[in-house]
């Protein structure tokens, strides 16, 4: 009897260990991937990385050709979509969390909310185009394209912000009530800052995904030849990765390195987004504690 | 010694969405006395206190009848403010639940929201000193609230509560997560809390509410079985379930 409850427990250990070892090997597989595309792109692209690269205009002369028009295009509109967006989603969640009676209205808007960030991007290209390029008459702006964004990423802001406002217990509130507050010092003083390192991360993943649509873009006609930067809200632009786009389908071996370059460009982009939030979430939390 | 009656309660049923969960309760709250609501887990009681200063608006599906008379105004009247309501009358929760903050602003930020005028520092010293932790904490008032023990955070709660001046303190079985030595601290606090204050506190233990309440209130089911001077309730009192919960014969 004993010792079949030994050998019980060393077959319980051995597979204990397997389990070990292929959750190992799954997340190195991943990270072996990364490493490859990484330095993939680094070994094709770093060559071309360069001050001129980065000042210069789209060219048909590889040796010429620069990303600046794209670069900046791409920080205009993920300037003016963080602007749109990050208010009108996180003030959403906050609606939808701590002050909507829950009926059958507020049901449709969760339910649809829900469906909303499941659309492909290409559909809010098409609404884009139609809502915005073509009712409003905002043509092919950087604005036009911010607000087409913005519709792209405010079901994730939302979602996203409402589960950290749903993660701040409700004690909390309770304790603040019980002093005499109103609803707005309750959500202004202890719900959002209880909240904000979860939607900063929302908001940056939101964001994130943003910079690297292309689908949307090419449907509300972002130019993929631009040779200026964007003065203002209303003017032509182009992003970062309909350049990279428009350079991977080139036949010539020399717009592919320039692709790999921008890609550099645009991931450089996204981690240092990325940096930002960490830092602001470090403040966050060494604040409150 | 006359006794006023600073909170009626009268003929006042609860639900939750169909279920009753408080029936018929008629109860009077003394000024600056102690009254213990006694009764088994899930007996109403928590319901029925949560009412005394609206918290249960917080809860869609609850709905009440009856009166609640606070200063012989209705509690429920749409004149009346909810705000208003708990500014006045303060509650302190089963579980500590201090704020994410500093120790000083887990007690000023209550009065500061309120424009309560006067020196914070002062008051924010009163409160501590009441819920008698000022001197385990004068020197670190900086300090995160959440690095109190569980003790030291319940006692901050009922200095948060104290630093509003209230009228009447609800206390919603508030050693039921301490060990017996803070138990044995926050009874000694009610004593010198009952000079100022009325206090109207929930507990599960029959111990607690013989020591430290004058007057009791026994519920079950809802139903409030049996009601008066804590010396009556627990020595002689006039029903049979009182007389088998009182003395752990159930519940």
């Amino acid at each position: 009897m004993k010792d079949q409850v030994v050998s019980n427990l060393a077959w319980r250990h051995r597979k204990a260990a397997a389990f070990r070892y292929f959750c190992i090997g799954v997340t190195m597989f991943a990270v072996a991937i990364l490493v490859v595309l990484i330095y993939q792109v680094t070994s094709l692209g770093m060559p071309w990385l360069d001050m001129q690269f980065l000042e210069s205009f789209p060219s048909r002369f590889p040796e010429k050709a620069g990303i600046k028009s794209a670069l900046v295009g791409t920080l205009w509109l993920i300037s003016l979509t963080a602007l749109i967006s990050i208010p009108v989603g996180v003030l959403a969640a906050v609606y939808l969390e701590e002050y909507a009676p829950p009926n059958r209205l507020t049901e449709f808007i969760n339910l649809n909310i829900a469906n909303l960030a499941g659309v492909p991007s290409i559909v809010y290209g098409i609404l884009g185009l139609a809502i915005f390029v073509r009712f409003f008459a905002l043509e092919r702006s950087v604005i036009s394209g911010a607000l087409t964004m913005s519709l792209l990423i405010l079901p994730v802001i939302i979602i996203s912000s409402r589960e950290a406002i749903k993660a701040v217990p409700g004690s909390l509130r309770q304790a603040a009530f019980a002093v005499g507050a109103t609803r707005w010092q309750v959500v202004r003083s202890h719900v959002l800052p209880a909240a904000l390192p979860g939607v900063i991360t929302g908001v940056i993943l939101a964001i994130s995904r943003a910079i690297g649509e292309t689908a949307p873009l090419i449907m509300i006609g972002a130019l993929t030849y631009v040779a200026f930067v964007p003065e203002g809200p209303m003017d032509e632009f182009t992003a970062l990765p309909i350049q990279i786009f428009n350079w991977t389908s080139r036949p010539q071996e020399e717009f592919h390195e320039l692709a790999s370059a921008g890609i550099i460009v645009l991931l450089a982009v996204l981690l240092a987004m990325n940096a930002i939030a960490v830092y602001i979430r470090y403040r966050g939390s060494k604040k409150s504690s | 010694m006359s006794e006023s009656v600073i909170l009626d309660i009268d003929d006042v049923c609860i639900r939750y969405g169909d279920e009753l969960a408080v029936r018929n309760v008629t109860l009077p709250i003394y000024e600056k006395k102690i009254t213990a609501i006694i009764g088994p887990s899930g007996c109403g009681k928590s319901t029925l206190l949560r009412s005394l200063n609206r918290m249960n608006d917080f809860i869609h599906a609850c709905s009440q009848d009856g009166k609640i008379s606070f200063h012989e105004s209705d509690l429920y009247s749409n004149t009346t403010d909810p705000v208003e309501v708990r500014r006045r009358i303060g509650m302190v929760f089963q579980r500590p639940n201090p704020f994410p903050k500093s120790i000083y602003r887990n007690i000023a930020w209550g009065p500061s929201i309120n424009g309560l005028g006067g020196n914070m520092d002062e008051r924010v010293e009163r409160a501590l000193k009441q819920a008698a932790l000022w001197d385990e904490v004068k020197d670190r008032l900086q300090d995160s609230a959440l690095n109190l023990s569980g003790g030291q955070q319940q006692r901050l709660c009922i200095a948060r509560a104290l630093a509003m001046e209230p009228e009447i303190i609800l206390m919603d079985e508030p050693c039921s997560a301490l060990d017996p030595v803070s138990t044995a601290r926050i009874e000694d606090l009610l004593f010198e809390l009952k000079e100022n204050y009325t206090i109207v506190i929930v507990t599960h233990n029959m111990q607690q509410a013989a020591r430290v309440s004058d007057y009791t209130a026994f519920l079950e089911n809802g139903v409030m079985i049996e009601y008066g001077i804590t010396e009556d309730v627990f020595t002689r009192p006039e029903n049979k379930r009182t007389e088998e919960y009182v003395t752990g014969r159930f519940g």
